[in-house]
C-alpha cells in the first residue's frame, strides 16, 4: 500500500534552519511568494535545495510539506484517499491538499521521479487559477495566497524517458543552484559539522578537485552534503583519510579503479 | 678474452655509476589512471591522455664514470603538450617504491597546477611548488620527503668546481625553500636535471610554440583559418602544375594523404605531392616524435551550391530532402542502397573486448525485467485495499478490481543504432586506433550489453556518395539474433565516402517507426557534421538533418546523438536540441561509455 506516512512531513518551524545565501535567492523567493508564483529549483545533488526551502518556510512562517518523489508516487498520494476504520470509510487529505487547505508551502523534491499523472494535478495549481480539484470527493479547493508550490529537480543526468515537460517547466519561476564559492562552502561545512577551519578548507579543496573530474570520471559531482558528512566524522575524531574514503570516495563510485584513483586525490589533500 | 674484459669492464663501470634503484622501480602503466585522475582533479585539462614521454637530453655535466659508461646523458622528466601529459615510462630514481610512486603523483600535480607557465624554468617551478604545497597539504608532506631524496641523489657541491658548486647550491636552496631563488649562477653546463621539476623550456618549446601546429588549430576556428591561409599562400608560390590537383578524384586524395608523413620542421621542403594534399586538409596532426603521423579529419570541397539540381531520382527506396532556401521538402531526392552485408564471414567477439563485455553484461543484467506489483487487477495474489475502500465508500457495485498481482514487466523499448561510416572515421584518435575502430568496438560492446537486457535493438551503418548513392548497411535488423553472423558484419565495417545524415536518419526513422514498442530510441553515432560531395554541406546539410529529426520526433521516436567531434557543440544543439546529444571527449572511451550511456538514458 503506497499511503506511506513517511513520504511527507508537515513541519511548523520554530527555529530557522541554517542557510547561507549564494546570491539573491532569498529575496527572489520572497518576491515569488508575495506574487503567488510557484518556484522551480534546479541544481546538483547536495547543493542545498532542500535546506533552502526549509529555511524559507521558516522565514515566511509557513508550515512546510515536503514530499520526496519516487517513481511509484501517484496523484492520489499527493491529493489524498479514502481510508477505512471501525466506523467505515473516511477521506484523508494528502500532503498537497493539506498544504492548500492550511496555506502552507508544498515542496516536491526530485519531481521528475514522480509518475506522469502527478504533474497534471500540479498544473491547475501552478497557473493563475490556483485550484486543486479533488476528483474522488468532487471538491475543488482554491488555494489561499499563503499557499506556495515549490518543486525541485536535478538536471544533471540526461534521461530520455524522464524529464520535465516544457508545459510544466514554464509555469514556474526558476532558481538555478550550483555549488557555493569555496570560502562560503567552508563556512557551511564548519557550521554544519563543528569542524575547525583548516580542515573545512581542506575538505572544500578536495570537493572542488573531485568536481573537476566529475564530468570525466564520475556519475555526479560530490555535493556539500557529502563533504559535511565527512566533516562530521573528522570532527568526532575519525582519521581524515578514512573519513574521506567512507563518506566521500566510496559514495561517488563503485569501481575499484576509480575509488583507488580518487584516494590519490584525497591523499594529495590530507597527509596521514 | 677481449670480450670477457669488455663485459667485466662494463659491469664494473655500471656498478660504480649505479645511482638508480631498479629494485624500487614503479612503472607508469601501473598508475596511469591514478595519475590522470589526479591531474584532472587539480585542474589539468580533461581531454589530455597520460603517456610516457621520451627521456630528455639534459646537457648537464656528467661525472667521468658516467661518461665512461656512456650513460646518464638523458633524464626522465615530465611535461604537458597539446595531446598528453608526458610522464616518465618508469621511475627508479629513489631507493623506496613509495618515493618513486609519490614522484609520479607529484609530477602529475606539477603539470596540472603550473601557475606561471611562461616564466623561466627556475621561477616557474618554484611558483608551482609553492602553489601546490600551499593548497594541498598531503602533497606538501610528500614534497618534503621527495626533496630529501632528491638532494641525496644530486652531486655533492663539495666535490664540484666552485662555479658549479654555487649553481648546485642555488638549486638546492630553491628545492628546500621554494620561491627563495631568483636566478642561477652561470656555468658552462646546465644544472644537473631536477627530477621534481618540469622539463626545462628549451626542450618543450621548439616547433610547437613558435608555430601553431594544426592540431592546436583544430581547437579554435581563428587559428584554423590562419593555418589555412598559410597553406593558400604556399599554394600560389608554387608553379602552375599545381592545377593538376583538380584532376584527382577526392577519394584518391584521401587514400594517399592518409599515409603522408608530414615533417613539421622541414615544411618548406615538403614533397610536392604532399603539398597538394596538405592544401586540401583542414586539420593535420603532426608527428612530434616521429611515431605516428599526419591524418586528415575533414575535407570540404567548394562546389557552388546554387547550381545543384533537384531533379527527382527514381528507385525502389527513396527519401526526400529539405531545402532550407526554398523552404520545401523535395520528394525522391535521395536513393538508398541497402547493403545487406551477407558476404561477411561470422566471427567471435575480439579477445580484447571480452573483459569489458563481462563487466557490461553484469551491469546490464540489472536492466532485465523485474517483478512488479500491479495494482487494481481483477485477480491476483494480494488484496489491493485502496480500490476496495473506494468501492465500499461509493457503494458502486460493479467495480471489482481489488487485487494486486505480481508480474514481470518487460521493458518495452526498441533502439536503433545508426553509425556514421563515412571516410572521416578513418582519422586516428591515438592509442593506435582510428575512429572507425572505436565505432566498431562500440557496436560490439553495445550489442553484447543489450543482448542481456532483452531490449530490442538494430544496428545500421551509413555513408553516401552524393544523393544518388546512399549506402545503408544492415548490420543487425530488429528481428535478427545477435550472434557471430552479426559480429562478422560489425567486424567488416569500413569507412567510405561522405555523411548524408538527413537521408540516413529518414531511412532509419522509417525502420524504427514500424516497431511497435512504447519507447523507440534512435541513437546516432557520428564524428562530424553532415556533409556530402555536392551541395550537401554547411547550412544545407544541417537544416536537412534537423528537418529529418523533427519528423522523426513527430513519429514518436526519440533521437539522441553521440559524437566524438569536439566542436559539435557549435552545431548539434541546433540539430538535436540542447539535451539530446553528448560529446565524448576521449573517443577511445566511447566503446565503454556508450552502453552505460544507453542504460542511463533509458533507466
Amino acid at each position: 500500500m503506497s499511503a506511506n506516512p513517511t513520504i511527507h512531513t508537515a513541519r511548523l518551524p520554530d527555529d530557522i534552519p541554517f542557510y547561507t545565501p549564494n546570491g539573491d535567492e532569498v529575496t527572489l523567493f520572497e518576491l515569488a511568494y508575495r506574487n503567488c508564483l510557484p518556484i522551480l529549483i534546479k541544481g546538483p545533488t547536495g547543493c542545498g535545495k532542500t535546506r533552502f526551502v526549509e529555511h524559507m518556510a521558516a522565514r515566511l512562517k509557513r508550515p512546510l510539506y515536503t514530499i520526496s518523489c519516487h517513481d511509484d508516487l501517484s496523484a492520489s498520494d499527493l491529493v489524498g484517499r479514502h481510508l477505512i476504520d471501525a466506523s467505515g470509510t473516511y477521506w484523508m487529505d494528502g500532503p498537497l491538499t493539506q498544504a492548500v487547505r492550511h496555506g502552507g508551502i508544498c515542496y516536491l523534491d526530485e519531481v521528475v521521479e514522480a509518475r506522469k499523472d502527478t504533474t497534471v494535478v500540479l498544473h491547475a495549481l501552478s497557473d493563475d487559477r490556483r485550484i486543486l480539484p479533488i476528483e474522488r470527493t468532487g471538491e475543488t479547493l482554491s488555494a489561499p495566497p499563503e499557499f506556495m508550490l515549490v518543486i525541485s529537480y536535478n538536471p544533471g543526468y540526461q534521461h530520455l524517458l524522464k524529464g520535465l515537460k516544457p508545459s510544466t517547466r514554464q509555469r514556474f519561476v526558476s532558481l538555478a543552484f550550483g555549488f557555493p564559492e569555496p570560502a562560503r562552502e567552508a563556512e557551511i561545512v564548519m557550521m554544519e559539522s563543528g569542524i575547525h577551519q583548516a580542515a573545512a578548507k581542506q575538505l572544500v579543496v578536495l570537493a572542488n578537485a573531485l568536481r573537476n573530474v566529475a564530468e570525466h570520471d564520475l556519475e555526479e559531482a560530490p555535493g556539500t552534503r557529502l563533504i559535511v558528512g565527512a566533516a562530521k566524522l573528522i570532527a568526532s575524531g575519525c582519521d581524515p583519510q578514512t573519513a574521506c574514503r567512507v563518506a566521500i570516495v566510496e559514495c561517488l563510485s563503485d569501481e575499484p579503479e576509480i575509488t583507488r584513483a580518487l584516494m590519490v586525490v584525497v591523499q594529495a589533500v590530507f597527509d596521514r | 678474452m677481449e670480450e670477457q674484459v669488455g663485459i667485466a669492464w662494463h659491469k664494473l663501470i655500471n656498478h660504480l655509476t649505479a645511482r638508480n634503484h631498479p629494485e624500487a622501480v614503479v612503472e607508469l602503466s601501473g598508475i596511469t589512471r591514478d595519475a590522470a585522475l589526479l591531474f584532472r582533479a587539480l585542474g589539468g585539462e580533461a581531454g589530455l591522455a597520460v603517456q610516457a614521454g621520451a627521456a630528455t637530453r639534459h646537457g648537464a655535466k656528467r661525472s667521468l664514470l658516467d661518461r665512461l659508461a656512456g650513460r646518464a646523458s638523458k633524464a626522465d622528466l615530465a611535461w604537458v603538450d597539446h595531446e598528453a601529459l608526458r610522464l616518465p615510462a618508469f621511475i627508479d630514481a629513489y631507493p623506496a617504491t613509495a618515493l618513486n610512486r609519490d614522484l609520479y603523483f607529484w609530477l602529475a600535480a606539477l603539470c596540472a597546477v603550473d601557475p606561471e607557465p611562461n616564466q623561466a624554468w627556475l621561477i616557474r617551478n618554484q611558483a608551482a611548488v609553492l602553489a601546490i604545497t600551499h593548497t594541498y597539504p598531503g602533497l606538501a608532506a610528500r614534497y618534503h620527503r621527495l626533496v630529501e631524496a632528491e638532494i641525496a641523489r644530486r652531486p655533492d657541491p663539495r666535490q664540484l668546481p666552485p662555479d658549479e658548486a654555487q649553481q648546485e647550491q642555488a638549486i638546492r636552496n630553491a628545492l628546500l625553500q621554494p620561491g627563495s631563488t631568483l636566478s642561477l649562477p652561470p656555468t658552462r653546463y646546465p644544472p644537473h636535471p631536477v627530477l621534481l621539476w618540469l622539463r626545462p623550456d628549451q626542450a618543450t618549446a621548439a616547433p610547437g610554440r613558435s608555430h601553431p601546429s594544426p592540431e592546436q588549430s583544430s581547437q579554435t576556428a581563428s587559428t584554423l583559418q590562419s593555418d589555412q591561409k598559410r597553406r593558400v599562400a604556399q599554394h600560389e608560390e608554387l608553379p602552375a602544375r599545381q592545377g593538376g590537383l583538380l584532376l584527382f578524384r577526392p577519394e584518391s586524395i584521401f587514400s594517399w594523404t592518409e599515409y603522408a608523413k608530414v615533417e613539421h620542421e622541414t615544411q618548406d621542403n615538403e614533397d610536392q605531392n604532399l603539398a597538394h594534399a596538405a592544401d586540401d586538409l583542414d586539420v593535420i596532426s603532426i608527428a612530434r616524435d616521429h611515431k605516428s603521423i599526419a591524418r586528415k579529419l575533414r575535407m570540404s570541397l567548394d562546389l557552388s551550391a546554387a547550381e545543384h539540381n533537384t531533379r527527382p531520382l527514381s528507385g525502389n527506396s527513396m527519401q526526400p530532402e529539405w531545402d532550407y532556401r526554398t523552404h520545401s521538402l523535395n520528394p525522391n531526392q535521395c536513393r538508398i542502397h541497402h547493403i545487406p552485408m551477407t558476404d561477411a564471414s561470422p566471427c567471435a567477439l575480439p579477445e580484447y573486448l571480452k573483459r569489458d563485455k563481462q563487466r557490461m553484461q553484469r551491469q546490464f543484467s540489472a536492466l532485465q525485467p523485474v517483478r512488479l506489483r500491479f495494482k487494481g487487477q481483477t485477480e491476483g495474489k494480494d488484496i489491493d485495499i485502496e480500490p476496495y475502500i473506494r468501492h465500499v465508500t461509493h457503494r458502486s457495485g460493479t467495480e471489482s478490481r481489488f487485487y494486486i498481482d505480481q508480474r514481470k514487466r518487460e521493458r518495452d523499448l526498441s533502439c536503433l543504432l545508426l553509425a556514421d561510416l563515412s571516410l572521416s572515421t578513418e582519422a586516428w584518435v591515438g592509442e593506435g586506433k582510428r575512429i572507425i575502430d572505436v565505432i566498431r568496438d562500440s557496436l560490439f560492446l553495445f550489442s553484447e550489453a543489450l543482448s542481456v537486457s532483452r531490449d530490442r535493438f538494430a544496428l545500421y551503418g551509413f555513408s553516401s556518395k552524393q544523393r544518388a548513392d546512399i549506402r545503408f548497411q544492415t548490420l543487425k535488423a530488429f528481428d535478427e539474433v545477435y550472434d557471430d553472423v552479426v559480429r562478422g558484419r560489425i567486424q567488416q565495417i569500413n569507412p567510405a565516402y561522405y555523411t548524408r545524415m538527413g537521408a540516413a536518419i529518414r531511412q532509419a526513422s522509417d525502420i524504427l517507426g514500424q516497431q511497435k514498442s512504447r519507447e523507440r530510441l534512435l541513437l546516432l553515432l557520428t564524428d562530424g557534421k553532415p556533409n556530402d560531395a555536392d551541395h550537401y554541406e554547411g547550412r544545407y546539410g544541417i537544416e536537412d538533418t534537423r528537418k529529418a529529426l523533427i519528423s522523426a520526433r513527430q513519429k514518436g521516436l526519440r533521437p539522441f546523438c553521440v559524437t566524438v567531434d569536439q566542436d559539435a557543440h557549435e552545431y548539434l544543439p541546433h540539430i538535436f536540441g540542447k539535451d539530446n546529444f553528448i560529446i565524448i571527449r576521449k573517443p577511445s572511451e566511447l566503446p565503454t561509455r556508450l552502453p552505460l550511456l544507453y542504460a542511463q538514458l533509458t533507466r
